[in-house]
């Protein structure tokens, strides 16, 4: 009796599945909306609390801020413009064709003090806070204008105010429900009914956005040739890109980008600290072919953390080139002074990360080095380096845009936690000139900080490897979207979708 | 007498998960302050929101603020998304019961009609097949299986949507990668067991009452064979919802699995403790209700514990 229950019940069940399982999905509806495929959810969309990419790059949408970047990344206005009265004084004032906020009401300056103020009061937990703590107090002058003091003089604090503008009505709540986003960016948030998906509004023209979160790579790649979703930006494997170029109605498209990928070596540590071992380990990689074969191409190399095209890149930095000869002197000179030249070589779990590590791994023991490598959770892969338990580890800058990067990177004071001098590089010039840079006016930065990043490339703390390119995967119904060297979303703003209308021609 | 045994060995399993779950979750690397707020906040702020978040305080007042909550149902709140643990518990769970069930469903229907042809044909080239498929289906990871299906069942046939938690027609694929492996192991043992039944005395006297074979197979051999099926299947439950991580994350189903992994890669601890206790505690049910079914099943074990 029981087994015919069970039977006869899993058997509807099953058949149940497969008969209103089966449906003609052949032909995806058509939708206007533009569904973008992203790898990891936005985690808040309260600009305060943003820190992941994909939030920032989500907040940049709703909001704007009132300084934005140019194409050399040096700060530009946004909703404002500025004086500076006297080092420690910067006068903001708002542009006249500000964009309401999306619930009808303008934008003033006091929205701008209030949102400061939000963050920056002694109970905020945002994570901006630090980043602002040069501001000493803001006084509202007008409607229109804002008078930010500062602690100590400061050259880059206008590229420090990017922070997205809340309504101060929004601004005075510690948490914001979904309906208090608002914001005067190019879009209005329309709905968030679940984490991993986005609703938004062009409010230019209504085109409405959706942000879907497709956490496995290759599930991506195959929602993007049934039309399934319209683009994904970056967020693909190199394989897949290649595999995706040859597939009909999908286009890749390919923009070069300031994510930095290096080597990090540790100077306390005998191997990895001693100067011929990390020249020879510079000369041995031939970054050009790792490029080639695992990246698809997809990246150009680097000789710096800002690249040549940024108003304080090292342009002027001789290009390391590859040469297994001179690095195996190298590894044999180190050996005559009794060195053992074997290091392990941390890595996270990221197969592309594991792919590149092996590549380095076979160049390195080319010239003579015996490579070891670690590869761990993302958790214990940062907690060792940032406790320096390494010799050798390979990772990325994301997003850098102002060169005070330099001190928070190199400094001899910035060892974790307060800063990222993960591998405890200590040079006294190094130091000097990030100091005098600080001190300097911005016209005179860019020098400084060229002769900074020769010096680096001198010492070779890190070795550099390669800048990523960004990469858009598209359906060809999709069109007008301009990638951007930082990898926002901002295309989404001119982007336009094709759709089929009732004659089976295409219009936009 | 016998199930309130059970039902203390049950309880006592899963107060020593919570402890363990509690106890791992704050020593494995990483700090959820620091997911936060960036690597570049100061070491004041971090302080500060550590404080903010009762995470400066020991381990043990921690823990007896956990405990006191457990006793009220209270799994605190996600440090991310800022709202009760419980909250996000119950919005994600009834996705991830309709995965397994249907993984479930699906598994024993294949099983079923895999096991029964397999014994029915014994040691002929239909044996030899099923044997392979269920080789097969053993073997193939669901994070290779699930492509793959939707490589077939959406790009080219088109007959389901690649991902998402969309109706009916998004809950084949999902259940079909998640049940395969059940369906390989059950078939397996479902056949052994006819099998060695089919030796019995009861099958024989059976057959000398004038019993048809398959009359035979249906009405005596299954019910005795399911015994062992049904404590594998109950074990099996935790590899169900273990599979469910990952078939999850390749469906986009918004289920627990997906709910674990976010909440382990963002250290989101009450929300990491939440999830697993309640895997562990499904685990734990579904084993206690095995025993239970087994006694349905079988009257000699009923008799028995009584």
């Amino acid at each position: 009796m029981w087994s015919k229950i069970v039977c006869g019940g899993l058997l509807v069940v099953v058949a149940g599945l497969m008969v209103g399982g089966c449906d003609n999905y052949a032909d995806v509806e058509e939708t206007p909306v533009i569904r973008m495929g992203l790898v990891q959810a936005p985690s808040t969309l309260d600009p305060r609390y943003a820190t992941d990419a994909v939030s920032n790059r989500v907040c940049r949408l709703l909001y704007r801020g009132l300084v934005d970047f140019d194409d050399q990344l040096r700060p530009t206005p946004d909703l404002a413009s500025w004086q500076v009265l006297s080092p420690r004084h910067y006068r903001f004032t708002l542009n006249d064709s500000i964009p309401p906020f999306s619930d009808g009401r303008q934008l003033t300056s006091a929205d701008v003090v209030a949102t400061y103020e939000s963050v920056l009061r002694e109970d905020s937990i945002s994570p901006h806070r630090s980043g602002l703590s040069v501001i000493d107090r803001i006084e509202q002058v007008d409607d229109a204008t804002v008078d930010f003091f500062l602690a100590r003089p400061d050259a880059l604090f206008p590229g420090r105010l990017t922070l997205s503008i809340l309504p101060a009505t929004s601004a005075a709540l510690p948490r914001l429900a979904p309906d208090q986003l608002i914001g005067n960016g190019a879009f209005k948030l329309v709905s968030w009914p679940a984490p991993e998906q986005v609703l938004l509004e062009r409010r230019r023209d209504g085109q409405q956005v959706e942000l879907l979160r497709v956490a496995d790579a290759t599930v991506r790649a195959l929602k993007l040739i049934r039309g399934e979703i319209d683009l994904v930006q970056n967020d693909l494997p190199s394989e897949l890109i290649g595999w995706l170029r040859d597939q009909p109605g999908v286009k890749v498209e390919q923009a070069a980008g300031s994510n930095y990928s290096y080597l990090g070596f540790n100077f306390d540590d005998p191997v990895s600290g001693d100067p011929l071992i990390r020249e020879a380990i510079a000369l041995a990689i031939d970054r050009q072919a790792i490029i080639d074969a695992l990246l698809g191409g997809g990246a150009r190399r680097a000789e710096s953390v800002l690249p040549p095209d940024h108003w304080a890149g090292g342009r002027g930095i001789e290009p390391t080139e590859y040469d297994p000869q001179r690095a195996a002197e190298l590894v044999a000179m180190f050996r005559e002074r009794g060195g053992e030249p074997t290091l392990s070589y941390k890595v996270s779990t990221d197969a592309l990360r594991l792919r590149i590590a092996a590549a380095i791994k076979q160049q390195l023991e080319a010239v003579g080095l015996t490579i070891n490598i670690e590869s761990h959770e993302w958790g214990t892969f940062y907690g060792d380096i940032k406790a320096g338990r390494f010799q050798l580890y390979s990772l990325a800058w994301v997003g850098i845009k102002m060169p005070d990067i330099f001190r928070y990177l190199f400094h001899s004071t910035a060892i974790p936690p307060e800063g990222a001098n993960r591998g405890r590089f200590n040079a006294a010039q190094v130091d000097q000139l990030i100091a005098q840079a600080e001190g300097a006016t911005m016209a005179e930065q860019g020098e400084l900080y060229a002769q900074l990043q020769q010096q680096l490339a001198d010492h070779r703390p890190y070795v550099s490897l390669w800048y990523e390119n960004h990469t858009l995967v598209a359906r060809r119904t999709l069109t007008g979207y301009p990638l951007s060297r930082d990898g926002n979303y901002d295309g989404l703003m001119v982007a336009q979708k094709m759709t089929m209308n009732s004659e089976g021609a295409r219009r936009p | 007498m016998v199930i309130i045994r059970h039902v203390a060995a049950a309880l006592l399993v899963i107060l020593g998960v919570s402890l363990a779950v509690f106890v791992l979750t704050h020593v494995i690397p990483g700090d959820p302050v620091e997911v936060m707020l960036g690597e570049r906040a100061s070491t004041a702020d971090r302080a500060a929101l550590a404080k903010a978040y009762g995470l400066d305080r020991p381990l043990t007042a921690q823990m007896v603020d956990y405990y006191q909550g457990l006793l009220k149902l209270d799994l605190g709140e996600s440090l991310f998304q800022h709202r009760p643990v419980v909250e996000l518990i119950s919005e994600r769970l009834a996705a991830t019961v309709e995965l397994a069930g249907a993984a479930m469903a699906v598994a024993l229907v294949v099983a079923l009609v895999l096991g029964l042809v397999s014994a029915w044909y014994a040691r002929t080239w239909v044996d030899q097949g099923a044997r392979v498929l269920s080789l097969l289906g053993v073997s193939i990871p669901n994070f290779w299986l699930g492509p793959l299906l939707i490589l077939f069942g959406s790009v080219y046939l088109g007959w389901f949507p690649v991902s998402g938690r969309d109706g009916l027609s998004s809950l084949v694929l999902p259940a079909i990668t998640l049940g395969t492996a059940l369906a390989a192991i059950v078939a397996r043992m479902l056949r052994n067991s006819l099998l060695e039944i089919a030796e019995a005395d009861f099958v024989r006297t059976a057959r000398a009452k004038g019993l048809g074979e398959w009359t035979i197979l249906w009405r005596h051999s299954l019910r005795n064979a399911l015994l062992p099926v049904v404590t594998l299947v109950g074990l099996q439950i935790g590899a169900i919802l273990g599979g469910a991580v990952i078939v999850e994350t390749v469906f986009s189903w918004p289920g627990i699995g997906r709910l674990t992994v976010e909440a382990i890669q963002s250290r989101d601890y009450p929300l990491v403790q939440g999830c697993v206790l309640l895997i562990a505690t499904i685990y734990v049910l579904v084993n206690l209700l095995t025993d239970v079914v087994y006694g349905l099943i079988d009257p000699r074990i009923r008799l028995a514990g009584s």
